[in-house]
């Protein structure tokens, strides 16, 4: 499963970027051509679409898919790295051959901690070939390329908010015994609170008070600090404050895994796990 | 029975919830000797197998491996410890070379060495390369038998270890188990399989609910290997009458007649009576009493004689 994710990563990275190059382009040439009547703004709408392939929007584009599509990898990635130590029966094993439980736990959250380090690098590294590749291809300027300085902290940020996912992921494979109830409950969490928390700050903008204390706003408020956001957010000026927001990211850590080791620490070990 | 004791339990109890699945158990194993486990389904054996290596928090009581309490110094206490447990579990995707390696780093020590003299003493050396998930269960069996010797255990701990075994992998799987007795290591065997105990167990532990019933050596569990007389019979009440009068004491009905226990000499006798009163018996024929009798008599759910430990 972790090659098959990092294939996966680099391999949607690259189809993604030629895709909205393909579709794009296509619109843009039919605009021109007479086939399909122009955007009430002109194409400069299309074009300026065309512009998030440039290697010098990778900080926003590539990096926030990476960011997308590796939370949801990671979630399932975490859940099963530790739930089919209970399929399999692979945790009572250890145990009986003198494996202590903290040092299980530990050496879990420590080879996810150094996966999702391997994946978001793997994952930037992809989005960049992906933009000088489809930039080449599509004859597009990469002007002044790549801000490095601008990528990495980019890619330390969107490292940073898969670790409250994962763990929580981690924490409810360990309760459940199961890595399909850490895949589902992490979903669930990483799209319905998101969903929730915007809804609930659309109606009134006094319920940021609340859900700011939540994952997926603390998420927000991590990513666009200090960078031109992708995708707008009619909520943004709500926003926790960046700081508070990964403060708040640590601790869900730290509740989750503690969770997860109180829970193994007590735990009779019967079948399985 | 002078060798160091390996493993001692002193009162250990475990009750899930108002069940109580171990309830006071004392046992020992000693160096060198072979202990069998015998109890029914649900008999608390496997809860019993992991309060001793410490996945069961034991509701009181305590289990000591060379001395040390498993609860308190768990990991110091296990590293004396080789344990299969009843379902043979590893990474599917690893070889069973990967799989036994990485219970070796997890041993640490000489294990690593051990990797393949164990893979080729357990007959898996041609096939240590291929994926645990093709193993068959005979196969895997194997592996799990390797596991526990990779840290040359004082103590080795098999739960089921001939489950789907042939019959000749059976065999040396006793062969096996005698040798590791002879390696001065104590061996705790749970099985179901009786004659499989009867050929190894240096002395067998019966439990029923939680409770040791009957402990010994085969010899004493079958009472000296005594002997009955099956005689097969029509009219079951009269001829145990009959035979009550000659002083017969342990008669059982069984579905074709009687069971008596009686001296092997006095089937003459019995014949006679038998044939006085007007019952002739179709057969009278002498048997020893097998584990497997005892076993079913102190096992069965109603049966009076389920005492408390010997």
């Amino acid at each position: 499963m972790p090659w098959i994710m990092l294939g996966l990563i680099v391999l949607t990275a690259f189809l993604l970027y030629f895709l909205i190059w393909a579709s794009v382009n296509a619109q843009l040439q039919a605009v021109k051509n007479g086939t399909i009547p122009a955007p009430a703004g002109g194409t400069a709408q299309l074009e300026q679409t065309l512009r998030m392939i440039a290697p010098d929007r990778v900080a926003q584009f590539g990096v926030g898919l990476v960011s997308g599509l590796g939370s949801v990898m990671l979630i399932v990635f975490a859940a099963s790295h530790v739930g089919t130590e209970f399929g399999w029966g692979t945790f009572r094993t250890l145990l009986a051959h003198g494996a202590s439980r903290t040092g299980f736990l530990v050496a879990k959250a420590a080879s996810l901690l150094l996966y999702a380090f391997v994946f978001i690098v793997v994952g930037t590294l992809a989005a960049i070939g992906a933009s000088y590749a489809v930039s080449a291809v599509a004859g597009i300027s990469v002007g002044s390329g790549v801000d490095v300085a601008e990528v990495t902290r980019a890619a330390v940020k969107a490292g940073y908010i898969f670790l409250p996912y994962m763990a929580l992921a981690l924490a409810i494979a360990v309760w459940s015994k199961s890595a399909g109830a850490g895949i589902a409950a992490g979903l669930v969490v990483y799209f319905a609170e998101g969903i929730v928390a915007t809804l609930l700050v659309s109606l009134n903008k006094d319920y940021a008070e609340i859900v700011n204390w939540g994952l997926s706003r603390s998420v927000s408020a991590v990513t666009r600090a200090g960078s031109s956001a992708a995708v707008p957010d009619p909520t943004a000026s709500t926003l926790p404050d960046p700081t508070r927001a990964a403060i708040v990211l640590a601790v869900y850590c730290v509740i989750f895994l503690v969770l997860a080791y109180w829970r193994l620490r007590s735990r009779d070990v019967t079948v399985g796990g | 029975m002078t060798g160091e004791v390996v493993l001692r339990t002193n009162g250990l109890v475990k009750r899930f919830g108002s069940i109580t699945a171990v309830n006071g158990l004392d046992l020992e194993v000693r160096r060198g000797e072979v202990v069998g486990l015998l109890g029914p389904n649900g008999a608390g054996k496997s809860t019993t197998i992991g309060m001793v290596l410490g996945l069961i928090a034991p509701t009181a009581g305590s289990a000591e491996v060379l001395g040390r309490d498993v609860r308190v110094r768990r990991e110091e206490a296990l590293a004396g410890v080789g344990a299969m447990l009843e379902v043979t579990s590893f990474y599917p995707y690893l070889s069973g070379r990967d799989n036994l390696t990485g219970v070796a780093l997890l041993r640490g020590g000489g294990a690593l060495a051990r990797v393949d003299p164990l893979l080729a003493r357990l007959g898996l050396a041609q096939r240590g390369g291929s994926k645990f998930r093709t193993y068959s269960l005979g196969m895997r069996q194997r592996l799990g038998i390797a596991s526990t010797l990779l840290s040359d255990p004082a103590l080795v701990i098999l739960d089921e270890p001939a489950n789907g075994l042939d019959p000749a992998g059976q065999r040396e799987i006793r062969e096996l188990i005698r040798e590791l007795a002879g390696e001065n290591r104590g061996v705790l065997l749970a099985s179901h399989l009786l004659h499989e105990v009867e050929q190894v167990c240096d002395r067998v532990l019966v439990i029923k609910k939680g409770k040791l019933i009957a402990s010994g050596t085969i010899a004493e569990i079958t009472r000296g290997g005594g002997s009955y007389f099956e005689i097969v019979v029509g009219d079951q009440t009269r001829a145990a009458q009959i035979l009550r009068g000659l002083g017969v004491k342990e008669i059982r009905e069984t579905p074709t007649g009687l069971d008596v226990v009686a001296d092997p000499a006095r089937g003459a006798e019995l014949n006679r009576a038998l044939a006085s009163a007007g019952l002739y018996a179709s057969a009278i024929v002498p048997r020893a009493s097998s584990l497997e009798d005892v076993f079913m008599e102190l096992t069965e759910p109603e049966s009076p004689s389920a005492s408390p430990a010997s």
